[in-house]
């Protein structure tokens, strides 16, 4: 056994972990078995059933002997197995995905990266997991799963989620779970159908030539009639009995020894454990003690718990006698957790005031050996916030309260933390979380008194370049979070400058920093107009590592290039980005405090530009839904631009000017929110019918090129300015970089001033460029805003065949060709099959092709079959279509 | 609402302490504890910890309010 231990654990160790815990691997091992460990054929030979079926649970009060019986199983199948030890942190989806994901990886199992990995805490894409089935099914053979201590799971999202996988990786894993109470799956299903193997409490527990067999192997020898008696007092309970073998070893007289025990009616484990615990020599109990309330640890920080060096025999002689030390795999250890839970017990009854000490000793002894999440933990056990707080700031984490796996858990541990600490780190954390909720004037509170600090500690020689850098990181966000580019740009050069001060690997081991760091910079440089020097560090982070932290960034990056794209006059590839922003590991939006939802605008301005009004209104409202009232800058800026579009489209020029202010306070205007407020205030004027009025709020804006020049040009036009018009066109021309949303209100404009010159030739020829230019991207808006004159030459020969179909109704059909339900006739539609109506109801919910296919378990081409004849029954060419054809014909 | 819970065998005081918000009394060879508990979150809790501690549940019941 020990040959085959040693290698297995040999792989686990070489693996890195996603989550950035160095010490992961011991949950991924099954613990060794101790010498005394008995063997017990008619279990084995029950547990050899769960090769056949898909579940099997191994059910049992705590010290029954469910984890060795498993492991020992398990060591003899000659095949690899998958074991995850859940802990209290895999209650929630995401993290018990991740750390799934992990135990699988570690087998070796043939898994596609294109899984992908949770992005969040607390949920997993279904897409992730249906890609996950999809990847067991194909297996040459079932891989085995065991999740022990699975009782630590109570959520039953993840049991639901986990019925899931069991069910669509067909007949590709075999699960077993390991665990005191029943878990949330729906056992009686799985009952009835003959699918489950189950070995609970009567029937782990021992027979009475069992219990001899095991008392023997502790070198107890009793007579038949004793070892009964012994078995009844017990219940067979596999710790009571170890406990009686090794209390009564220790006795000149085990047989009358045990007799008292059965008179005795005391609780059988605490009773056991405290006689056991009185015969071990004072160090060793003192030892014992002080370990319980650590959840593993390795003879060095046993040593540090005690004060004294030597924990490693005594460990070592714990576990070989099968007293309360499980063996992870060398060096570390655990307390059997039955043990650990007395053990505590009478730890507090003996020294309660050596507990917060305990932790603490733990929390720096960890903190030096480099194991984040647990120092974090004890420190806080400890109340001991500035070691804390100061763990997580030297070790680059700081940016792990905005985003990964851990940043609820993180908040939470933060939560208590009390005013006494005083360092610069627990500033910088209480700084973070103000952030983090858009809290601007306390977090630049905690963040100036950070930086005192920090500047003090410097005047004494003290450098710290990990506060500063983080201190550095934070700044950029206030800045953001203030429409602050001066401000942003001096802290990233500061960051930029303490990035060679901190080491390589550190940083290397969070790219969220950095990422953050560049996402807060783009948003800020986008909010200040300068959208190429915007999308070169939004680039950066899109193209950055691809690791489960910064899965949020590169979809809040992306949604920021997606509107510099639109700034720009590229609905298409706005809306490419949009939707990648929105589908990109997580389908969906992440409900997030800053910037988020700007996803959702991007979407929605676009569809208005397109004229798809209703569309446009179910995206702002889930982007309202999702993101309600933040105070980010760009989000909030996108969001008045595309609301006062929409409104203006809807013909509410007044509601539409009032959604175009701006509710958010900057220190520095933001040109093109400020343009786009200007105009939307002018094509309200206009409306009611004042174009001087209309006129003036347009002689502030500067146009210098911007891209907003067009539609600035189109507000001159149409308040009757024709040569302050043509002016603004002047100034755009020759702009690199715009795309055919601009050209297309460019060509308008002049088509009509042309038009108004008596030049219609040359307004003909224009507004065919115009309509080529506009097919593609369905830019319907900008032609239904043109005016009569304009729509007028629209629907004469040549140029109504250009429009045709796509813009210009057939005869007869009234309102916008956006709106289908009155540019297709009422047809008789075919009934669709099953099939499509499945993927029809995703594509309903924005699934991408590839989303559905994993989720209904098919190919990608079958589903694009799928798709094309849905669109043939339905009569349409485009999924927005689709969707809403169906819905007007009740078929979803 | 008030519970009181019975479990297997005498319970050291040292244990006893592990449930630090209910009071307790030895029987023949059972222990009662009892005290309130402030909802059924705290009531799972309980029944976890009674587990997690290797001790045996027999009888457990809502008391009247007094």
């Amino acid at each position: 056994m020990a040959a085959t231990g040693d290698n297995r654990r040999g792989t686990q160790a070489a693996y890195a972990d996603p989550l950035g815990e160095p010490f992961l691997h011991t949950r991924f091992a099954p613990p060794a078995r101790p010498a005394t460990f008995l063997r017990r054929d008619r279990l084995v030979e029950h547990l050899d059933q769960a090769l056949q079926t898909p579940l099997t649970m191994v059910n049992g009060s705590a010290g029954a002997g469910k984890t060795l019986l498993v492991a020992d199983w398990a060591a003899g199948l000659r095949r690899p197995v998958a074991w995850m030890t859940t802990e209290a942190e895999d209650d929630s989806s995401g993290v018990f995905w991740a750390h799934l994901l992990q135990a699988l990886h570690v087998t070796g199992a043939p898994l596609p990266d294109a899984i992908g990995c949770p992005a969040d805490a607390d949920r997993v894409d279904h897409g992730l997991l249906a890609r996950l089935a999809a990847a067991l099914s194909e297996g040459t053979r079932p891989l085995l799963v065991v999740l022990d201590e699975f009782d630590r799971v109570t959520a039953p999202q993840i049991a639901e989620e986990l019925e899931f996988v069991l069910h669509h990786a067909d007949d590709g894993m075999r699960l077993v779970l390991v665990t005191r109470t029943e878990p949330l799956l729906p056992l009686h299903r799985y009952r009835v159908a003959g699918a489950v193997t189950e070995i609970r409490d009567a029937e782990l527990a021992f027979t009475p030539k069992e219990a001899a067999a095991l008392l023997d192997l502790h070198g107890l020898h009793l007579p038949a009639e004793a070892t009964r008696a012994l078995v009844t007092r017990t219940r067979g309970w596999a710790a009571g009995l170890r406990l009686c073998a090794l209390a009564a070893q220790e006795t000149a007289d085990p047989q009358t020894y045990l007799k008292e025990f059965e008179a005795a009616r005391s609780t059988v484990a605490d009773y056991l454990l405290a006689e056991v615990l009185k015969r071990q020599p004072a160090p060793t109990q003192d030892l014992l003690l002080r370990v319980s309330v650590l959840e593993r640890f390795r003879p060095e920080l046993a040593d540090a718990l005690t004060g004294r060096s030597g924990s490693e025999p005594v460990l070592a002689g714990l576990h070989r006698q099968n007293a309360f030390v499980e063996d992870l795999g060398h060096p570390w250890y655990r307390l059997h957790p039955l043990f650990a839970e007395i053990l505590r017990a009478h730890l507090r009854e003996r020294s309660p005031e050596l507990e917060p000490e305990l932790h603490r000793r733990a929390a720096r002894w960890l903190r030096v050996s480099g194991a984040l999440p647990e120092t974090l933990a004890h420190g806080a056990a400890a109340g001991d916030w500035d070691l804390t707080a100061g763990a997580l700031v030297d070790d680059l984490a700081i940016g792990q309260l905005f985003t990964g796996l851990r940043r609820d858990d993180l908040d939470e541990l933060f939560r208590s933390m009390g005013p006494e600490a005083t360092s610069a780190a627990a500033d910088l954390v209480r700084a973070a979380r103000d952030l983090c909720r858009c809290e601007l004037d306390h977090g630049l509170a905690h963040l100036r008194r950070a930086e005192q600090t920090l500047a003090d500690a410097a005047r004494d020689g003290r450098m710290d370049a990990a506060g500063r850098l983080s201190c550095a990181l934070l700044d950029v966000l206030a800045a953001r979070l203030s429409g602050s580019p001066g401000g942003a740009e001096q802290a990233a050069r500061t960051a930029e400058e303490l990035r060679g001060e901190v080491p390589e690997h550190v940083l290397r081991k969070h790219p969220e920093l950095i990422a953050l760091l560049l996402t807060h910079l783009g948003s800020t440089r986008l909010w200040a107009g300068r959208l190429d020097e915007a999308r070169a560090v939004l680039s950066a982070v899109v193209d950055g590592p691809g690791a489960p932290s910064t899965v949020l960034l590169r979809e809040e990056s992306l949604a920021h290039l997606a509107l510099i794209d639109y700034l720009n006059g590229w609905p298409g590839r706005a809306e490419r980005k949009a939707r990648a922003a929105l589908g990109d590991g997580e389908r969906g939006l992440l409900p997030r405090p800053c910037g988020s939802g700007l996803g959702h605008t991007v979407l929605a301005a676009v569809a208005v530009d397109r004229d798809e009004l209703a569309q446009a209104q179910a995206l702002l409202d889930e982007a309202a839904e999702t993101c309600p009232a933040g105070r980010d800058p760009v989000a909030t800026a996108g969001r008045a631009l595309a609301s006062a579009r929409l409104l203006l489209a809807r013909g509410e020029p007044q509601a539409a000017a009032t959604a175009a202010e701006l509710s958010v306070a900057a220190e520095v205007a933001c040109p093109w929110a400020q343009a786009y407020t200007a105009l939307t205030a002018s094509a309200a004027h206009l409306a009611e019918g004042r174009p001087d009025s209309a006129s003036k709020v347009l002689d502030d804006i500067p146009c210098d090129g911007q891209p907003y020049a067009a539609e600035l040009a189109w507000a001159h036009l149409a308040a009757g300015h024709r040569d302050a018009a043509l002016h603004v066109l002047e100034a755009l021309h020759g702009h690199n970089g715009t795309g055919p949303a601009i050209a297309v209100r460019t060509a308008l404009v002049r088509a009509r001033a042309a038009h108004e010159a008596g030049d219609t030739d040359t307004a003909r020829r224009l507004l065919a460029r115009a309509l080529l230019q506009a097919r593609r991207d369905q830019l319907r808006r900008p032609f239904l805003d043109a005016g009569p004159q304009v729509r007028r030459l629209l629907e004469t020969p040549p140029l109504d065949e250009l429009a045709a179909g796509w813009l210009i109704l057939p005869p007869g059909g009234q309102g916008t060709p956006g709106d289908v339900s009155q540019q297709v006739p009422p047809l008789v539609v075919e009934e669709l099959s099953g099939r499509e109506r499945d993927v029809l109801l995703r594509l309903s919910r924005m699934m991408s092709t590839e989303e559905i296919a994993a989720d209904l378990i098919l190919s990608v081409n079958t589903v694009k079959t799928h798709l094309k004849s849905v669109y043939r029954k339905l009569a349409v060419n485009r999924r927005s279509d689709a969707v809403r054809r169906a819905r007007e014909l009740h078929l979803l | 609402m008030r519970y009181e819970i019975r479990v297997d065998g005498r319970m050291s005081e040292t244990l006893a302490k592990a449930f630090p918000e209910l009071d307790h009394v030895l029987m023949s060879g059972q222990t009662l504890l009892f005290g309130p508990v402030v909802d059924e979150a705290q009531l799972y809790g309980l029944l976890a910890r009674f587990r997690s501690l290797g001790l045996r549940v027999v009888e457990m019941r809502q008391l009247p309010e007094t």
